[in-house]
């Protein structure tokens, strides 16, 4: 029997948070497993902690639950057993723990990044964030809530995956678009890319956090704000002032978010999943949407990049998420196809490109289509009609797609270079060229680093041989600095130079917002 | 959890979408953690601004090396 989805889930850690509300669950895993056997989906629960569940994919059962090699190895064996096209983590980190990765980007306050990246990975255990560059497993994660006892949150979340429906593209178009007020002109840019038209973007300062229940209700979110660590708000930011006005509330999302809402989130620590206790007993506003009937959202689990002007980092891997959603994909697969564009564009990751591969993720029922996608003209004929009589889609149309990903997925792993931080003296030439660069920029230096690029072996044969020798001496240098603006407000700049066989091939510079 | 050190203001999460200014407490062996009042935000809080220079001691939780501040007081 073909097992198109997999939900894991660590049956003793729901427990013990749980004791006699488990059945509830238990009903609500269910009633999920009919729901999408009606879709045409076969469904498997597996508890990575249970001897009887884990026998037949020949890997031990989870001790621990906070053992992230154990939960990797054990959730790996499973996918690898059942080949599912979907992978559902149920549970928020205290029942599933995320795995937790070095930060790419030391020294920018996070110790290290939580991930779920690593189990879209083939890649065996380990918490170096460049071991996991291919992508391929289609993979969500229902939360319930850190620390919690009831569990009338997860069953409202099992219960809003169970019912879903799709939609028509229109019911996305419009969109709630809300930004920064500093990072206006990128979130324009965005806004118009995935939706063709950035005019109905509201900003903070001077709007928010008071959004009319019109605004909320529309059913595509996208918003570049700040975040902060176990904060149940996003704020606003004027252009060229410290004064950071809150922008959105978890609070004032009660009953304002219509059902199929789909979120993405550019926010530092967007979609971190923490206990309500460390807020006043107030949920994330990651957690907030999904109660309230999100189907998803992508965001971040840490302090997340993007440049002052144009896009970058977070800005594409979130227009991504959306682009693919809008055309008709699972939550799933919109966030593995997000990864693996983003990855794609580059030659090699810098640490900050690494660290939003590693952040962003997906909260939510990985196999929900949102929206519906456009069907060909054949799919209306009658011969069609009787071919697939049986399924609402072509069958073989979501394995093709499992290949194409797991292929591009591969491909990736094999072919994509990242940046390790390395301890050498600067060339001379690249140390005259970034403090001229500083001066022009009327920067003052605050620090250096220098970076290793390192491609894996398969990149340098067949039509990548060619590039093998150019590449092989291949570094990035990274000026850190200060310059004071009209505002007597001091920004952090970063200017990059990238060497290639002793040649500065690529400058760089970054600001900060 | 209770904590003492002496308040600098500091640039942190360098070059992100994030960068901010904020008051950090510094603790005698050394360890840093940025400074947020329970309920106050968490990127500029008038309430906070008078701790700068001074040495405090406090109560709270530390999260994502964030010391969110229940209760404190300036120490003589």
């Amino acid at each position: 029997m073909k097992v198109d989805k997999v939900i894991v889930t660590n049956r003793a850690a729901l427990h013990n948070k749980y004791t006699t509300g488990l059945q509830r669950i238990d009903d609500a895993i269910g009633r999920l497993i009919a729901a999408d056997r009606t879709r045409g989906l076969t469904t498997l629960s597996v508890a990575i902690d249970s001897t009887t569940d884990m026998r037949p994919v020949k890997a031990s059962p989870v001790s621990q639950v906070l053992d992230r090699r154990q939960v990797k190895a054990a959730i790996d064996a499973v996918v690898t057993a059942y080949t599912p096209d979907y992978l559902l983590i149920l549970g928020a980190t205290d029942i599933v723990p995320m795995q937790v990765l070095r930060n790419p980007a030391r020294g920018d306050g996070d110790a290290n990044v939580p991930s779920d990246l690593p189990y879209a990975c083939v890649a065996p255990y380990s918490n170096d964030p460049s071991v996991f560059l291919g992508p391929t497993r289609v993979v969500g994660r229902l939360p319930d809530l850190v620390g919690g006892d009831d569990p009338t949150y997860l069953v409202t979340l099992l219960g809003t995956a169970a019912r879903y429906r799709t939609r028509p593209r229109e019911e996305y178009q419009r969109y709630f678009g809300l930004s920064a007020q500093v990072w206006q002109a990128s979130t324009a840019l965005s806004l118009g890319n995935v939706f063709g038209d950035p005019s109905a973007m509201r900003t903070t300062p001077p709007r928010g956090p008071h959004w009319p229940d019109a605004q909320l209700a529309l059913r595509a979110h996208f918003i570049n704000c700040h975040g902060a660590p176990s904060a149940p708000e996003f704020y606003g930011q004027p252009p060229g002032q410290e004064e950071y006005p809150v922008a959105h509330e978890a609070k004032r999302l009660k009953r304002k978010v219509s059902n199929g809402t789909v979120i993405a989130a550019e926010c530092c620590y967007g979609a971190q999943l923490y206990d309500p206790k460390d807020s006043g007993g107030q949920a994330g506003i990651c957690n907030s949407y999904l109660a309230d009937g999100a189907y998803g959202f992508f965001g971040s689990t840490t302090i997340a990049y993007g440049p002052s002007e144009g896009n970058g980092q977070a800005d594409l891997i979130c227009q991504f998420f959306l682009d693919a959603v809008l055309a008709g994909a699972s939550l799933g697969r919109a966030a593995l196809e997000a990864r693996q564009r983003f990855a794609a564009l580059y030659t090699h990751l810098d640490p900050t490109d690494l660290k939003t591969l590693a952040q962003f993720y997906l909260l939510g029922d990985p196999s929900i289509h949102p929206v519906a996608a456009v069907p060909h003209a054949l799919s209306r004929t009658k011969t069609f009609k009787k071919t697939f009589r049986q399924a609402k889609a072509t069958p073989g149309a979501r394995a093709f797609r499992r290949e194409r990903l797991a292929r591009t997925g591969s491909n990736l792993q094999q072919s994509l270079g990242a940046a390790r931080l390395i301890r050498v003296t600067w060339p001379a030439h690249v140390t005259r060229v970034l403090r001229a660069a500083a001066k022009e920029s009327r920067i003052t230096e605050l620090a250096r680093q220098s970076f290793a690029v390192s491609f894996p072996r398969a990149a340098s044969t067949g039509g990548m041989k060619q590039f093998a020798t150019a590449r092989r001496g291949r570094s990035v240098y990274l000026l850190l600095g200060e310059r004071i603006t009209s505002h007597k407000v001091k920004r952090v700049v970063a200017l990059a130079a990238t060497v290639q066989d002793g040649v500065i091939v690529h400058l760089r510079r970054v600001h900060s917002r | 959890m209770s904590f003492r050190g002496h308040v600098v203001r500091k640039r942190l999460s360098v070059g992100s979408k994030s960068e901010h200014e904020a008051l950090v407490l510094v603790t005698p062996d050394g360890q840093e953690y940025k400074l947020r009042r329970q309920g106050g935000n968490p990127f500029h809080d008038p309430a906070l601004d008078v701790l700068e220079g001074q040495q405090i001691e406090c109560d709270g939780i530390v999260r994502d090396r964030q010391l969110i501040m229940s209760r404190w007081s300036v120490l003589d």
